[in-house]
């Protein structure tokens, strides 16, 4: 019996187009629901978490020394040798790098060679905005790698941003504390 | 020097016709974008002007600029003469569309279309179906095999749609005892066609959609199982014609659903000036076609045959039969 009246249902649902309507009033809500786009370089940009393997830099110690012993492990494990190191010895007799070099073109960001090292050297850090019209310029020197943003403290979701053409593609963020991104997205 | 200025008149509505029908695929364009963002929960164009206003004016822009390819193996001919037939007959159309009665400027009465054709319906479906000769024409010519499928389901779908979507109608003529398209309007105020044809929108409408070949019945085009059908292989300023010709058509079905169905420039409730009624109510269509596109997946080209035949041309004679025993 159940079993007929479900069939009637079905048939009287298909015959005034139930399931067209309950598609179209699910269209319909979803057009005056708020968009889950993030309108990244103009208006908004997305925070790192701290374990982002960003752009690489290499870090100081206590002294303001470069940490950096040269002991080229880095590029050794490197699994596209993009990381090419030259040492020399200071007055004090300790290695450091006279040269290192990281092509970024050809960086994977797998983060090996902060794996590898065995000084704490070497790291991935946040920055992600680093393109450019050139591949010479994307081969990073040790100074410049010094000088590179390191790990996020804070991360995940979303701040007010803006695109600041005449400084390269770097987008300026202004709050520090932004949104949760996930608070657009329906779950049901 | 009156017929000069008879003929000034319909020079300048012509003229005033083509400039609307050109230029409204750009905001029709940019409003598709907007409406399948929004119902996928994304923006649509965001960057080209306020809320991408603009951004049918930079695609205008790449398309004009574009290679204009021609395949090496086409029929040059019609390859170029395709695009012109798709275009040329809803251009047409619109000299027998009423936009509304008279309005009066500088004391003088002008009337709001080009003609008032006694046979209006008629020449409406006779021209449209020419459209159909752009759309066979530029798939054979491509000499692509993703191209002739989508002529040759246009052709088949084309075949299938016209009967009923010209039954439907019979029930409005019917009803308006005329086939002048501004007599079918007058004889709808005091009530809509729509309360005693609501079969015959029905058929109408789901044909028109099929005429549009507007998603779920873009069988022509298709773009999952064959490239972009029939314009596969155009390019640049002759791809925009056919997109034109496709915006042109969809509001064609809107106006005409409007004229036959909905009272044209009637409205009811609030006096507004019937221009601005008729171009809400043809607004409201024209967003209906874009969100049936972005509801709906794409019929099977067997159901779509189906449908054709066993259920729209069956209605739409049943809609003939009761119109005729229960108002004549």
């Amino acid at each position: 019996m159940s079993r007929v009246v479900d069939r009637a249902g079905t048939w009287i649902g298909w015959a005034l187009f139930a399931d067209l309507l309950s598609a179209f009033t699910l269209t319909f809500g979803y057009m005056f629901s708020k968009p889950v786009t993030m309108q990244y370089p103009d208006k908004e940009k997305w925070l790192p978490y701290s374990r982002y393997r960003g752009h690489h830099f290499l870090k100081r110690d206590e002294e303001g020394e470069i940490k950096c012993v040269a002991c080229e492990l880095c590029a050794r494990i490197c699994p596209c040798d993009c990381i090419e190191v030259v040492p020399y010895e200071d007055e004090k007799g300790n290695r450091h790098p006279a040269k290192f070099e990281i092509d970024t073109a050809r960086c994977l960001f797998c983060g090996l060679c902060e794996d590898a090292c065995p000084a704490d050297a070497i790291a991935l850090g946040q920055q992600y905005e680093f393109s450019s019209f050139s591949s010479r310029d994307l081969v990073i020197g040790r100074d410049d790698l010094l000088g590179k943003p390191g790990k996020a403290m804070t991360g995940g979701g979303v701040v007010a941003a803006r695109l600041n053409t005449e400084q390269d593609v770097l987008v300026e963020t202004s709050e520090p504390h932004g949104y949760n991104w996930w608070r657009n997205i329906r779950r049901t | 020097m009156e017929l000069l200025f008879a003929l000034g008149l319909i020079a300048i509505k012509i003229a005033l016709l083509i400039a609307m029908l050109l230029l409204l695929p750009l905001p029709l364009t940019w409003l598709e974008r907007k409406i399948a963002g929004h119902m996928q929960q994304r923006m649509g164009p965001m960057r080209v002007g306020w809320h991408g206003l603009l951004q049918p004016v930079a695609d205008g822009i790449k398309l004009l600029t574009k290679e204009d390819h021609i395949p090496a193996e086409a029929d040059r001919f019609l390859f170029k003469l395709a695009p012109i037939l798709a275009l040329a007959p809803p251009f047409v159309v619109f000299v027998a569309i009423p936009f509304g009665e008279t309005v009066s400027v500088l004391n003088a009465e002008i009337t709001l279309y080009v003609s008032n054709l006694n046979v209006a319906l008629l020449f409406v479906f006779a021209v449209i179906g020419l459209e159909v000769y752009g759309v066979i024409f530029g798939g054979w010519a491509a000499n692509s095999k993703y191209a002739v499928l989508g002529s040759l389901r246009t052709c088949a779908q084309m075949i299938s749609y016209e009967i009923p979507m010209g039954f439907a109608v019979i029930g409005v003529v019917m009803l308006a005892q005329s086939m002048s398209l501004v007599d079918i309007v007058r004889a709808q105020s005091d009530l809509w066609n729509i309360v005693y044809q609501p079969i015959g929108f029905f058929v109408f409408f789901v044909a028109g959609l099929a005429e549009a070949q507007r998603i779920p019945f873009d069988l022509a085009e298709a773009e999952g199982d064959l490239g972009a059908g029939f314009h596969t292989e155009y390019s640049g300023i002759r791809f925009a014609l056919f997109m034109v010709s496709e915006y042109v058509i969809v509001l064609l079905v809107s106006v005409l659903s409007v004229i036959l169905f909905f009272g044209g420039w009637n409205g009811i409730l609030i006096p507004l000036p019937p221009l601005l009624w008729f171009a809400l109510k043809v607004a409201f269509f024209i967003y209906v076609f874009m969100w049936f596109r972005f509801t709906l997946p794409r019929y099977r080209y067997d159901q779509l045959m189906a449908i054709g035949w066993k259920v729209l041309l069956p209605l739409s004679m049943a809609n003939i039969i009761i119109t005729g025993i229960a108002f004549t």
